[in-house]
């Protein structure tokens, strides 16, 4: 047998397995009929065995390469991205997340730092004169003051108009600054922890602040601030805690190589802060509408109290550990708890 | 795959669930970088585009704010899910990367899921530090030139271009087919002769006639006298004859007509 005539006899299967490529690559994979997509599959199976076989064949180097991207390319249409599914993702947000998120020890750890640098920042502002101001600096605090000097409730019927924008624009500016504080969590972590120790001493000792000092300006401030705080404040401390568990897993990778830690820990910290994307919405969305709004502060500190429940209620309730998961969920929740014990 | 010292280029290879093993070319941060610019520009316009959507309609209900507030969405879902979802949806390739004929894959070859698609477009952030510096710093420390997303994710980036499938040259030069006459009947080139007589061959035409017979006395020195043919045998062409003896000539032993392809039912 002549490799040109091997060649030749091949060369037609070759180019059409390219030509159906190209068709499914351009993205009309719906288009192909089914005859020519069961014909795909048998047609890939040729091209790798003809590769599998290319050196006893002696095919001329040119002929392999070929071969190579041939195959390349079929293999890339033939498996293809696993797109999510809507029920799987319900099944991550309120089973799978919940009960991870029970178990997570960063959680705790950006928890208490959050909580405790707010207290501290908190405290300090309410009890020492000049801490705020150390703290925020001066233009930020007068800043504050000027933006709080009106009261919140804007007048006329463009609140829905004026809702929407804002909306709009809490929902652009702070998921991204959770994305970004998770991102940066990459770094060993350390811009996770910046992140949120800087996050939590700013917003407390604004609290501080706006409690020690009287007056109008303080109570716009707890008229603006209550109703989506918890919504908003979780979310931050969840993109941190997310973000630590990427940057510590390069540190202390329990045992794997520092690729498969980091990437373990991806895998786990991403659906945490896609979980804390939604509070933010969520939060935006009181932020825009509720928090400006003339409803009486009773109504707002109702609308507060019910989130915290609710947040209780998904992070005990739901995240008490339980049966049914899979096996497999089952090893990640462990993971989040004590990486060692395997 | 721990680096082994044996890779002197940019392929990778995979083996597949057909327990084949191809390979891949890598794409480095110089073909990675055309494909941002493109994705970025499309950003922009598709934001603009939804802006002006946005408060055209909204403008003519009389509520030009919410417009706005869905064109912020839209910025914020643009900025951060778009190659996340278009990865996803179309098999790891955003329209930039399918311009320039990329695809992101996972280090085995896998196609990548929805998790990693979005994940390592969310830790671009980090990535992007100082105009991508971190980015390329961490490309070139990694053989599969990953940032640092990609290290996070298991993923890689991969070239994907077609190719014309080369014909085997037929010389029709009556000197090749009368030296490949000569040469003796029972020499058979071994396989790493074959793909050395193949490179040559396939790049020869591009060369001048002084350069051919420089490049052709390596091989063709020693040849000519393991073949016992006269010192004025031309190398050029006794590389020539040896490549038709190889590729194109009939071989011995071997029965015409036995195809081994004739079992695989696939001759239409």
């Amino acid at each position: 047998m002549k490799v040109s005539d091997l060649l030749e006899s091949r060369k037609e299967n070759w180019r059409e397995l390219d030509r159906l490529c190209t068709v499914l690559e351009g993205g009309s994979r719906r288009a192909a009929p089914a005859t020519a997509v069961s014909r795909f599959a048998a047609l890939y199976r040729a091209v790798c065995a003809d590769l599998a076989l290319a050196d006893a064949y002696q095919l001329p180097p040119g002929t392999i390469h070929f071969l190579h991207q041939l195959v390349g390319r079929a293999h890339n249409q033939l498996y293809r991205t696993r797109t999510f599914h809507v029920r799987d993702w319900m099944r991550q947000l309120f089973v799978v997340v919940p009960q991870r998120l029970f178990a997570d020890r960063y959680l705790r750890l950006a928890f208490t730092i959050f909580w405790g640098v707010f207290l501290a920042a908190y405290f300090l502002a309410l009890t020492q004169p000049g801490i705020a101001e150390q703290i925020l600096g001066k233009e930020m605090i007068a800043r504050l003051e000027d933006s709080f000097s009106e009261p919140v409730a804007r007048q006329g019927g463009a609140a829905g108009n004026l809702g929407g924008a804002m909306m709009g624009f809490y929902v652009f500016n702070n998921p991204g600054i959770g994305l970004r504080c998770f991102a940066f969590g990459l770094l060993f972590g350390i811009g996770g922890l910046y992140a949120t120790v800087a996050n939590a001493a700013i917003i407390g000792a604004s609290f501080g602040f706006m409690s020690r000092t009287s007056g109008a300006a303080s109570e716009n401030f707890f008229h603006f601030v209550t109703a989506h705080a918890p919504f908003e404040l979780t979310a931050v401390v969840l993109c941190a805690a997310a973000g630590m568990r990427l940057g510590f897993s390069i540190v202390g990778t329990h045992g794997l190589t520092r690729g498969a830690s980091l990437r373990r820990a991806g895998e786990q910290s991403l659906p945490i802060v896609l979980t804390a994307v939604i509070l933010f919405v969520l939060a935006a969305l009181i932020e825009a509408f509720l928090s400006p709004s003339a409803a009486p502060y009773e109504v707002k500190a109702a609308v507060a109290l019910l989130s915290g429940v609710l947040l209780m209620f998904y992070f005990v309730f739901l995240g008490y550990p339980r049966e049914g998961m899979t096996n497999d969920e089952i090893r990640m929740t462990k993971e989040c708890r004590s990486p060692n014990d395997e | 795959m721990p680096s082994n010292g044996d890779q002197i280029d940019t392929r990778i290879e995979i083996v597949t669930p057909e327990n084949i093993a191809f390979e891949y070319r890598v794409a480095g941060p110089f073909r990675r970088l055309p494909a941002y610019l493109i994705d970025l520009g499309l950003r922009v316009v598709l934001f603009w585009l939804g802006l002006m959507v946005f408060m055209l309609i909204t403008g003519l209900l009389g509520v030009p704010g919410v417009g706005l507030g869905a064109g912020l969405v839209w910025a914020f879902l643009l900025l951060w899910f778009y190659g996340g979802l278009f990865e996803t949806f179309w098999n790891g390739q955003t329209p930039g990367k399918r311009m320039m004929q990329i695809r992101v894959v996972t280090v085995d070859g896998r196609p990548i899921n929805g998790l990693q698609a979005i994940l390592r477009n969310i830790l671009r952030t980090v990535d992007a530090i100082g105009f991508y510096q971190v980015g390329f710093v961490s490309a070139l420390l990694t053989e599969r030139f990953q940032r640092l997303g990609d290290l996070a994710c298991g993923t890689m980036v991969v070239i994907e271009e077609p190719q014309w499938l080369r014909e085997v040259l037929r010389l029709g030069d009556p000197e090749v087919t009368d030296l490949a006459a000569r040469l003796p009947y029972r020499f058979q080139p071994s396989l790493s002769l074959g793909r050395a007589l193949a490179a040559y061959v396939d790049r020869r035409a591009t060369f001048a006639w002084g350069r051919r017979l420089e490049i052709a006395r390596y091989l063709g020195e020693p040849l000519r006298e393991k073949l016992n043919l006269t010192a004025e045998t031309n190398l050029d062409l006794l590389l020539c004859a040896l490549y038709q003896r190889t590729f194109v000539a009939e071989r011995e032993g071997e029965t015409p007509g036995q195809s081994p392809f004739a079992a695989q039912g696939l001759e239409k």
